[in-house]
């Protein structure tokens, strides 16, 4: 099957194709070199329209215990947001944690075909996978948590060779079929079952006596030398603790000579100046980001409205949770590996802090001057729900809209935030590059993010538009594998997704290390923790992502 | 609940079959998620080698042919009765489904049913976990996964009846002797205290118990919550002034010092007229705790797959058990969606059980469809019985333990013929002109 998109200026920065005007042409699913027209072939017409590659998020929270709790804990969301569809869905429902259903409806419905879950835990991995495989019209892929399993402090505090953490780090990686390495408050979750109520970067968490530093720095040295193409991801030390910018600072120095990704670093941003000892530190960690060229960002924008966060760092939900709003909020240690807290959150406009949280997304947006080292998050649904993607386009490329919106905020937020002095308004080209070119680079999906022969055909017209919130809301087409599943903003067909995983080679060895530890500490057996690759998107298997040790 | 034909101890079950010997069996049936079960299997014989109790009585099969699928009592090929059940299923405007005891991929099989023809879901062992979810979505509350208990809990308070007998290996899998992060463990027992064979089991640890009587329990943990609290026993006008009173006083700073206690119950056990008080309660004094020290709650329940039956329904509608699914849209009111209240209003009773012989509801305003164990017996014979297979023994399949974060493995162990319940349920749905 052939499919041709004509006439439409397409946007492949990764292709170094910037407003070209060329015909996209698809067969059998993947984007071939371009060809007379055959009789046949599917043409789209694409006049006044822009042509991208698929979108990808590389991070949001989209499946697994920690979302399905917060569906159960805060069913206002669901009843606040029936089922929206055609006749194509019966099962859909809510913004903040969508059914899995309409996870993939809302997401293919803005033109985007891969979402990363950025938290999977190795103990709940078989239940994210078993969501993932539910999600329609999107590709999926989990990120480990590890840096506050049991295992890896043991291993680490023993003082175990890094060959040993490698393959522990491979073992488990193949084991959970996930795609890259989450780091989440690095031994502070761990700490937090022994009471420790904070750890910073070079405190000695309790038991294992193991810094956050040290923690960082090995599963660094083991996800480069695995060969992973994803860096450590990392949720830093402090999350939204005022005057946490220092900590983040000194996490970037601290990776000197490795790759580093920083997770929603707007809730790793804040001073503490001012008289109310909260400000902004989007200046100085844009500088720093500037400045290292091997350290990527992604930034967990906050929009206003009714929201609830989710994350496997419970000491920093424990701290949280006073805000829940609606007051109630879940926490789980969970099974030496990790944790995770639910606590229900509005970000009000009328609040200093929240309105400063919202300024300082956009000030690290557009101050970060590489497009290709930060990408385009809301940390879903922590800062706000993935929906208010087009949104969120609107305020990078437009600045009378954007200040508009910050002319809403209180003068105390005004006054603390240089939000109004940025002039920078971004690109369409820029917007394909931190939605869909950059992400795919970061994962190392060669064949996503572009639009050049080989790549799959993930493809989305959108109507050109100067509403860009209007624009993004509701392409025009959006093709997944060559197949049209979205025609002017309404889903028309489901297609099954894939999902990536990395399976680094491992030390047989590491077999009988684990199945010893699953034994004796958690009182599993090792073969039923792994997954193996017909658990994976109904019996179809992960899609290998190639490691290069 | 034993298949009839299913007592065999005979090496050779059929003429000249194997018997292979599998090992390192995940088990779906209580929710505690055990996975080291042993057995023979000799042809279609099933025997346990290494289960508990319940498990053995679950897992055993004997060598004969299960019943095949039966419309109105008459035994018709698969495909028959997957016709004839979609054709009830078409014509009803009000069905429920019942039973749920199946694997992940059953209970999506079930729910895309529900979403094609309509239909309300409950689960059989439902009752506990809606009196948990009263706590856990009014409130929340911290848990912890099982491995989270066995190797750090210190101090573990069990509420109400001792467990051994709904959840047999509970103690063998939560406390074992040797733990990672603790040396010593003190058991609690606040209500009717531990059977015989718990006192044994536990006598490496030690041993405190608080007789509560069960009509009681809720205002003995709230006397608790009131000593961590600071407060004295005067405010509970006597109540607390005698021995219970200075038991609760002890354990309160006993509480105090632990580094992690853990609170367990079986929600389905407790009396009726306060079992969310005292689920309640036993959350707010693990928050009260969490304030300087840690603590968490690890509510028993989970028996077949109820956990999983819950999650699979809120990744798929977005709302626990006890919904309605109609056309579009789906509904949630626990009031009117448990299946005894549903089936006051229904026309249709489809039951689903493929863990045990549990025979469905009872109900005669409509027609009865059944796509159940084999052994299962009927009080009156459903229009459409269609045996299906167990996870874990014809089948694999997934099952969610019951902390619902550790998802398992169930492995096939033989091949009777028996069809998985997904299966049959994409046979109905898929079915023309329905
Ligand atoms: S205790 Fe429960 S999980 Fe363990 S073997 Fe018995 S029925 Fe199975
Ligand atoms: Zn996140």
């Amino acid at each position: 099957m052939r499919v041709r998109v004509t006439n439409g200026r397409v946007f492949d920065p990764a292709s170094g194709w910037v407003d070209a005007a060329r015909d996209v042409l698809i067969a059998d699913g993947r984007i071939v070199a371009d060809d007379l027209p055959q009789p046949g072939e599917t043409v789209y017409d694409a006049a006044g329209g822009v042509v991208m590659a698929g979108g990808i998020d590389l991070h949001s929270h989209i499946a697994g215990g920690k979302v399905n709790l917060g569906r159960l804990l805060m069913s206002e969301d669901r009843r606040a947001h029936p089922e929206p569809f055609g006749d194509f869905c019966g099962c859909g429902g809510g913004r903040a944690l969508p059914t899995a259903h309409a996870t993939g409806c809302l997401y293919s419905q803005m033109g985007y075909t891969a979402v990363f879950e950025p938290a999977m835990l190795g103990a709940n991995a078989r239940h994210a996978h078993l969501e993932m495989a539910d999600i329609p019209n999107i590709d999926t892929g989990g990120y480990l948590v590890l840096g506050n399993d049991d295992a890896f402090l043991q291993l680490l505090a023993q003082g175990e060779g890094q060959d040993a953490l490698n393959d522990y780090v491979a073992w488990m990686i193949k084991a959970t079929q996930s795609c890259a390495v989450k780091l989440v408050n690095p031994g502070g979750i761990s700490a937090f079952k022994f009471n420790g109520r904070s750890l910073d970067l070079d405190e000695e968490g309790p038991y294992y006596g193991l810094t956050p530093r040290r923690i960082l720095g090995a599963l660094q040295q083991a996800v480069t030398e695995l060969g992973l193409p994803h860096p450590i991801h990392l949720h830093g030390c402090n999350l939204g603790v005022p005057g946490n910018i220092d900590t983040t600072l000194a996490t970037i120095a601290a990776a000197e000579g490795f790759a580093l990704h920083l997770a929603h670093v707007q809730f790793h941003a804040y001073g503490q100046e001012g008289d109310r000892r909260f400000s902004s530190g989007a200046a100085a960690l844009a500088a720093a980001v500037n400045a290292h060229p091997h350290v990527s960002v992604d930034v967990g924008q906050v929009m206003f409205g009714q929201t609830v966060t989710a994350s496997a760092d419970l000491m920093a939900q424990y701290r949280n949770h006073r805000h829940a709003s609606p007051g109630k909020w879940a926490g789980m240690d969970i099974e030496c590996d990790a944790a995770c807290g639910v606590v229900p959150f509005r970000y009000r406009d009328t609040s200093f802090v929240h309105g400063l949280q919202w300024a300082i997304g956009l000030e690290l947006f557009l101050l970060i001057d590489d497009p290709w080292r930060v990408f385009l998050t809301t940390d879903h649904p922590n800062g706000a729900p993935f929906t208010t993607y087009p949104h969120l386009i609107r305020l990078l490329m437009d600045k009378p809209f954007r200040d508009a919106h910050l002319a809403r905020l209180g003068p105390a937020v005004r006054a603390h935030t240089g939000l109004g002095e940025i002039r920078r308004e971004y690109t369409l080209e820029e917007i394909a590059i931190v939605t869909r070119a950059a992400p795919a680079r970061a994962l190392g999906l060669a064949d996503r993010g572009h639009l050049a022969p080989g790549g799959v055909g993930d493809l989305v017209v959108y109507a050109e538009d100067s509403d860009r919130e209007a624009m993004f809301a509701a392409p025009r087409l959006v093709l997944k594998n060559g197949r049209e599943v979205v025609r002017d903003g309404a889903i028309v067909a489901l297609q099954a997704g894939s999902t990536f995983a990395a399976a680094p080679p491992c030390d047989p060895q590491m077999d009988a290390r684990m199945a010893r530890w699953f034994d004796e500490a958690i009182g599993l057996k090792a073969k039923h923790f792994r997954i193996a690759d017909h658990e994976i998107r109904g019996g179809r298997g992960p899609i290998r992502l190639e490691c290069r040790p | 609940m034993t298949e009839p034909a299913a007592i065999d101890d005979t090496t050779e079950g059929a003429a000249g079959a194997a018997t292979r010997r599998l090992t390192d069996l995940a088990c779906g049936f209580c929710g505690l998620g055990c996975d080291d079960l042993e057995v023979a299997v000799t042809g279609r014989a099933v025997r346990p080698r290494t289960a508990c109790p319940e498990a053995a009585v679950l897992l055993r099969r004997g060598p004969g042919p299960p019943p095949g699928p039966r419309v109105e009592g008459r035994e018709v090929p698969l495909a028959q009765a997957v016709s004839a059940a979609a054709r009830h299923l078409a014509a009803s405007r009000a069905a429920v489904f019942s039973g749920l005891g199946t694997d992940v991929d059953g209970l999506r099989g079930l729910a895309d049913l529900a979403v094609r023809f309509g239909a309300s879901l409950d689960h059989a062992g439902s009752e506990g976990l809606f009196r948990n979810l009263d706590t856990l979505q009014r409130t929340g509350w911290i848990a912890a996964t099982l491995a989270e208990l066995r190797t750090r809990c210190d101090v573990l308070v069990v509420i109400g009846a001792d467990p051994r007998r709904a959840y047999g290996r509970f103690f063998e899998r939560a406390v074992p002797p040797e733990a990672l992060f603790t040396d010593d463990r003190t058991m609690v027992f606040l209500g009717s205290g531990p059977e015989a064979a718990t006192r044994d089991q536990l006598a490496g640890h030690r041993l405190i118990e608080v007789p509560v009587v069960p009509g009681f329990l809720g205002e003995a943990l709230a006397g608790l919550e009131a000593f961590l609290r600071g407060r004295g026993a005067a405010e509970f006008a006597g109540a607390l002034d005698g021995a219970l009173g200075a038991d609760l006083a002890e354990l309160a700073e006993l509480l105090r010092a632990a580094r992690y206690a853990v609170f367990v119950w079986d929600a389905a056990d407790l009396p009726a007229p306060q079992a969310e008080e005292v689920v309640h309660r036993a959350a707010a004094i693990v928050a009260q705790l969490n304030r300087a020290g840690r603590a968490a709650v690890f509510p028993l329940g989970g028996r077949d797959n109820v956990v999983g039956a819950n999650q699979v329904m809120l990744w798929r509608f977005g709302h626990p058990l006890r919904t309605l699914v109609d056309g579009r849209a789906s509904r949630h009111a626990p009031d009117l969606y448990a299946t005894a209240v549903a089936l006051r209003d229904a026309d249709l009773l489809l039951h689903a059980d493929s863990f045990r012989p549990r025979p469905p509801p009872a109900f005669s305003a409509g027609p009865v469809i059944a796509l159940a164990h084999p052994a299962t017996e009927f009080a009156r014979e459903p229009e459409v019985f269609i045996p299906v297979g167990t996870p874990g023994v014809d089948h694999a399949g997934t099952v969610f333990r019951m902390d619902g974060i550790v998802c398992l493995p169930l492995e096939k162990l033989r091949d009777a013929g028996l069809p998985r319940l997904a299966d049959v349920a994409a046979a109905i749905r898929a079915e023309d002109g329905a």
